[in-house]
């Protein structure tokens, strides 16, 4: 059984769910959700509360409980 | 006769008199200060005429283009003429920052940021106003490195961010990056070697979010420049123009990062 956390949408304000296994990455959570949303390629990051968190960390080591909620965010890269 | 002897309005005779009053503004700091700024696009516009109107002593500006009239709609040193001319962007920042404030030294290096002949070290702070992933893991590398302070800025439409990197102890640039960040920089990059050609796509941007933007990167180097690390942003600020909001977020030093592996 995995773990469902919900992803925000930080440009739109929808949300999505998805059931994650342990092993997998917030890598996997930016491309799942950006791939759902039809984001155009970007740098996304994830946020949950005030934490960016990183890219490599698995969903094991984020402590995260069911329905927990993150936001994807565009990180802007213009100048 | 005793005191201090005052003549009505003398105030308004100090250029700096109202920066004066912002009591840990230390403006003897800024006249004395060298900074560099990596990028004269939008952001680069608007970081050298804030840090100039702040009364930075040494400002220099590196940038490898040139003008072309879609920048015109941003960028507060560029005029039509000056696109009609190819104008370099580094030089016309500094001419029109010099205009502002005329004992300000400023140097324009026309070129890649790579190939910079100026010692990193000899900066109190670095502001990155760039607009690829590449150069900014250089500028950021480079300044982590040398234990310079690093103030990135990045916009997007209505939309920004700024970066506060605070060496040796705070997290860097490359840390907050992830699978997303390299796929821009495998998209972009068509062919290596010496004669690099790559692929930008045209990002939006306007006026009002460069100048939010710009702003508080020019804030952030003005704290760090009046030993005021203490109130710098920890660690990223995300800027939302179409809401107006902005939030502050934090990150942790990655283990994978080149710039300061974790023993």
């Amino acid at each position: 059984m995995g773990i469902r956390l919900k992803v925000k949408n930080a440009e739109m304000g929808k949300e999505l769910t998805l059931e994650l296994s342990p092993d997998e990455t917030i890598e996997d959570v930016i491309n799942s959700a950006a791939e759902y949303w039809n984001k155009d390629s970007g740098a996304y990051i994830i946020r949950r509360g005030k934490q960016i968190l990183k890219g490599g960390m698995k969903i094991s080591e984020l402590g995260i409980l069911n329905d927990d909620v993150v936001e994807l965010i565009p990180d802007p890269e213009g100048g | 006769m005793e005191g201090t002897v005052l003549r009505p309005g003398s105030y308004d005779d100090d250029r700096f008199d109202r920066s004066k009053r912002i009591p840990w503004l230390d403006m003897e700091a800024l006249s004395d200060s060298r900074v560099l700024v990596v990028g004269a696009g939008a952001l680069g516009n608007e970081v050298v005429k804030n840090l100039a109107l702040s009364g930075v002593g040494d400002i220099t500006i590196v940038d490898m283009d040139h003008v072309v009239l879609s920048n015109l709609n941003r960028c507060l040193f560029f005029r039509g003429h000056d696109a009609q001319q190819k104008g370099m962007k580094a030089q016309l920042v500094a001419d029109g920052a010099k205009d502002l404030f005329p004992e300000c030294r400023l140097t324009p290096w026309v070129g890649r940021v790579e190939d910079m002949p100026f010692p990193w070290p000899g900066f109190q702070v670095v502001l990155g106003c760039l607009d690829n992933v590449m150069a900014r893991l250089h500028v950021n590398a480079h300044s982590y490195h040398h234990a310079v302070p690093y103030v990135d800025g990045g916009t997007d439409g209505f939309r920004g961010k700024v970066q506060v990197v605070l060496p040796p102890d705070g997290p860097c640039l490359q840390c907050g990056m992830n699978g997303s960040h390299q796929r821009i920089l495998e998209k972009r990059f068509s062919c290596t070697g010496s004669d690099v050609s790559f692929f930008m796509p045209k990002m939006a941007a306007e006026i009002t979010t460069t100048s939010v933007i710009a702003a508080i990167q020019v804030r952030e180097a003005l704290k760090i420049l009046s030993q005021r690390p203490d109130m710098c942003i920890r660690n990223v600020l995300f800027y939302d123009g179409e809401r107006g909001e902005s939030m502050v977020l934090e990150m942790e030093k990655s283990e994978g990062c080149q710039n300061h592996p974790i023993m």
